[in-house]
């Protein structure tokens, strides 16, 4: 395995979790596309999947719960050379941060969102996700769940990311492929992970995703529109996993700016210099020739 | 003739009133005359009514208006009916004449309680309750100058005279106004058209039209009333002066600081400040300041953070109810030691409370919000000037001290209008702060002030955890305390550090001792000019780190410790206390959310000279 993305801290995630999965595809995934550590930003919210970024050997950003679309998208825009990659759980994405999901849709800014999907919040001891379907009551709840399960895919097709794709925790291979795609992916990509959870949910395991799971065959990503996707990608019996859509067309949230912002693309905020030896690089002229409209000359 | 007018404009909000203040306010300036304009309105797009007040003056750049105006200009009935009680004996009123059987009854948008005080009062003076009734009372008891105008008339005349529709000319009864302040004040023509010029650059049609009205309009007026409102003197010094609000400044400060990402969520009155930096955001050479419209206030902040690690100066501006949602990203950007700026213009809380009014009441929200403990820093802005080089400063504080930055102003000194000098740049400077050169780079190591690198250069690790100097999670008790003092030892640093956290106006040993911050300055010191007794002003510019020692000292041996502050009780008198244990006894406080006026602050601290402990103050509608 790809140990060189791995760091010395110890992995502290329940025996047997889905998210050991993911870290080791990530390590791989990383390892064959050989990203620069230093140019490399992995962003976490909270909740299991909240501590990727420590067991990843490259920068790492671990934020609030429901808030790693937004720190990304700030370090994105300010600094459009990094490979930013978020790392969610499905509470943290499409429940407390479904607001921010959305929006990074409709910007189809270049970032990566996995979002780890075990249909429970681990961390907290097994209550029910936005995935979780309505009537499952896992070990660990009181009562089944009554409300509906909202469908990932879909609602990140609707939102506008451009590469939607579903892959399996325990599926190294495919699940390396599926991170490789994303994060070569110009735009907005969402990975939907499903993963187990060993310890919260009884249901949803290894052997029931293993049972349902079906890959995409003959299925051209490029060649649907949204919504053939969105059907595809549908949960029923059967658990399809690949590519559901790819979109290279529409421009990318960095693109739009730079249309409005001259010089965004060659020097992004953190590229520009904003001071020489301790002095503003707006000097007094250049103050008032950029403020002219506010300044009122005295008649003579 | 006069050194200084005060007058108020009034109209229905988007009725054309905001053209009518900006092409007036450009001559003021351009015919040397130092300006202040409070702006009021409803929140609110269409119809409600809205108003400038305005003191002009040729000797100085004034620092605060009188609730007595020496003219009121109408757009419209409501505008009379509202504020006819504050012009002075013998003072000027430019009015509607068409508009002269209007009452009250047919003015939907005139909120019952004045109606009802508007009902009494014209019981009282007895007159029946029409503007043409109300006109002639003030004719004859206050002895106006009324200057009468048919505004339809003499829009069918520009309307006849462009041939344009009468819908068109509608618009043009802001220039009916300008011209008759313009010939009332004897304002040179060429400075009206400068202005006009400048308000309609590119739409040469319109600005024609406009210049065409206004001298119409001007020569009438001047013909029949003469220029009794001129203004004394050649004016000030200053060859140049810089018109700005509170919000431009600010931007203007931001942009000048190396800003580079400001992130935001649409909020009255802090939205406007983003805008304007939007619409300066390309440099000539090289550069650019990304403004970033975030979905909602969580975004707003957590950008600005992510921004902020690439190294990029990043800020954002929000109002209290959006810095209410932001206070879990600020604990994040404490405890990742983060430099960034909040920009927090105050309006009246709590809930929406009201949007487009000011206020001072969240100065503990500033100073207190967010779980947890982390060191702040929280500047305050007295007015214009203050405001733009805080905003430079706040940037080098967050970056000196890694921390975050609050630059607390408020909606007064955001809508405000003045006239400045151009600020000097030349002593500007710009501070990074520690940047890590080097090998084996750890975010947290050798504290309290740890080298920073940024997020492209390095490998690091951030989390909202507590952490080790690495930035990996850890729990350990003896770490715990180890980041924790690191942390929070950079306050103390920033203690020795931070100068002129509080400013004194004033005589050596006064008797009496005003203490506030934030829009209150400017007023103070107009007021207590004119007091008998002695008095000295206690001015804060940093409420964190408290400058306790400084603040102790000068409370020691006054008659009088008076706070006078916009909130229903002083939040300065409270952060005193828990500062230095001292209780400031007296008030005087408005929560109305209308500014204070000079002459009203003056009456109210005759009454605290003369024992009393608490003022409210009340004036303006």
């Amino acid at each position: 395995m790809a140990r060189e993305y791995g760091t010395d801290n110890w992995i502290d995630w329940c025996p047997g979790c889905g998210d050991f999965g993911i870290v080791s595809s990530v390590y791989r995934a990383f390892s064959e596309l050989e990203l620069n550590p230093e140019e490399t930003v992995v962003v976490s919210g909270i909740g299991c999947s909240g501590k990727m970024p420590h067991f990843i050997d490259v920068s790492g950003v671990h934020t609030l719960h429901g808030r790693a679309i937004p720190f990304a998208t700030g370090i994105k825009m300010a600094n459009p050379g990094l490979e930013v990659v978020v790392n969610g759980g499905d509470g943290d994405l499409l429940g407390i941060g479904a607001g921010h999901f959305v929006a990074l849709g409709r910007r189809n800014l270049d970032v990566l969102v996995m979002m780890h999907d075990n249909r429970v919040y681990g961390l907290t001891k097994g209550q029910a996700s936005p995935t979780l379907p309505r009537d499952t009551k896992t070990k660990a709840l009181n009562t089944p769940s009554i409300q509906d399960a909202i469908e990932p895919s879909a609602l990140a097709l609707t939102s506008g990311y451009t590469h939607v794709a579903r892959s399996f925790a325990m599926d190294s291979d495919h699940l390396k492929e599926a991170i490789k795609d994303g994060i070569e992916h110009d735009g907005a990509s969402f990975l939907n992970i499903l993963q187990p959870c060993v310890t919260y949910n009884d249901i949803h395991t290894s052997e029931y995703f293993n049972e349902k799971i079906e890959k995409l065959e003959d299925w051209d990503p490029e060649s649907v529109s949204p919504t053939e996707a969105m059907n595809k990608s549908k949960i029923t019996e059967e658990i399809p996993l690949g590519l559901f859509y790819r979109d290279t067309d529409t421009p990318i949230f960095e693109e739009r700016i730079a249309g409005q912002l001259q010089g965004y693309q060659e020097k992004p905020p953190a590229e520009q210099d904003i001071e020489e030896d301790g002095k503003t690089i707006l000097d007094q002229q250049g103050f008032k020739s950029k403020f002219d409209e506010n300044i009122i000359k005295k008649k003579k | 003739m006069m050194e200084k007018l005060n007058m108020i404009l009034g109209g229905a909000q988007g009725s054309g009133l905001e053209t009518t203040i900006q092409i007036l306010s450009s001559a003021f300036a351009s015919s040397g005359n130092g300006f202040l304009a409070d702006r009021e309105y409803y929140s609110n797009i269409k119809g409600r009514h809205s108003y400038a007040h305005a003191r002009v003056s040729s000797v100085e750049i004034p620092r605060s208006i009188d609730s007595e105006i020496d003219l009121l200009g109408c757009m419209d009935a409501e505008t009379l009916f509202t504020h006819f009680d504050d012009i002075v004996e013998e003072g000027y009123l430019i009015y509607d004449s068409s508009i002269g059987e209007k009452t009250q009854d047919s003015i939907k948008s005139i909120e019952d309680p004045l109606r009802e005080r508007l009902e009494e009062r014209f019981d009282e003076i007895g007159i029946e309750g029409t503007v043409s009734s109300l006109v002639e009372y003030l004719e004859e008891e206050k002895d106006l100058e009324v200057v009468e105008l048919d505004y339809p008339s003499i829009l069918e005349d520009i309307q006849k005279e462009f041939n344009i529709s009468s819908s068109h000319a509608s618009r043009y009864v802001s220039s009916i106004l300008i011209g008759a302040v313009a010939g009332l004040m004897g304002l040179d023509e060429d400075e009206v058209n400068k202005g006009i010029k400048r308000k309609f650059e590119g739409k040469e049609k319109i600005a024609d039209q406009n210049m065409f009205l206004v001298k119409k309009v001007s020569r009438m007026v001047e013909e029949e009333h003469g220029t009794p409102l001129e203004l004394e003197g050649s004016g000030l010094d200053e060859e140049e002066l810089l018109m700005v609000n509170g919000n431009e400044i600010t931007g203007m400060g931001k942009v000048t600081a190396g800003m580079r990402f400001q992130s935001y969520y649409p909020i009255t009155p802090a939205a406007d400040e983003s805008f304007f930096i939007e619409q300066h955001a390309g440099f000539e050479d090289e550069g650019n300041v990304l403004v970033f419209q975030t979905e909602d206030e969580l975004a707003a902040i957590t950008s600005c953070i992510g921004a902020a690690l690439t190294g990029t100066r990043s800020a954002t501006a929000t109002s209290g109810p959006g810095f209410d949602l932001m206070v879990e990203g600020l604990g994040w950007a404490g405890i990742n030691e983060v430099p960034i700026v909040v920009t927090y213009y105050q309006r009246g809380g709590p809930s929406t409370g009201q949007p487009t009014r000011g206020s001072q009441d969240d100065l503990m929200n500033a100073l207190y919000s967010s779980h947890g403990n982390f060191p702040r820093i929280v500047l305050v802005s007295g007015d214009h000037e203050e405001a733009f080089y805080d905003a430079i400063r706040a940037f080098n504080l967050a970056e000196q001290f890694q921390t975050p930055v609050i630059h607390l102003m408020d909606k007064f000194l955001a809508n405000f209008v003045k006239t400045i000098p151009v600020p000097d740049i030349s002593e500007v400077e710009i501070d990074r702060g520690e940047l890590f050169e080097g090998e084996d780079y750890r975010r947290f190591e050798d504290g309290p002030i740890s080298d920073r690198a940024f997020l492209g250069s390095e490998v690091m690790w951030y989390t909202g955890s507590e952490h080790d100097v690495e930035g990996n999670v850890s729990e350990d008790p003896e770490n715990r305390i180890k980041m924790h003092e690191k942390r929070m030892k950079k306050l103390r640093i920033a203690d020795e550090e931070i100068d002129d956290r509080v400013i004194y106006f004033g005589p050596d040993e006064p008797e009496n001792l005003i203490v506030g911050w934030g829009s209150v300055k400017g007023v103070v010191l107009d007021a207590i000019e004119e007091m008998e007794e002695d008095f000295g002003y206690l001015h804060f510019r940093c409420f964190s780190p408290f400058p306790t020692e400084e603040v102790s000292s000068y409370l020691e041996n006054k008659e009088n410790v008076i706070a006078v502050e916009h909130s229903y009780s002083p939040r300065v008198s409270e952060v005193v206390r828990l500062n230095t244990g001292v209780r400031i006894e007296k008030e005087v406080v408005k929560f109305t959310g209308r500014p204070i006026y000079r002459d009203e602050l003056i009456d109210s601290l005759v009454n605290i000279i003369g024992g009393s402990d608490r003022e409210v103050l009340k004036h303006g509608p």
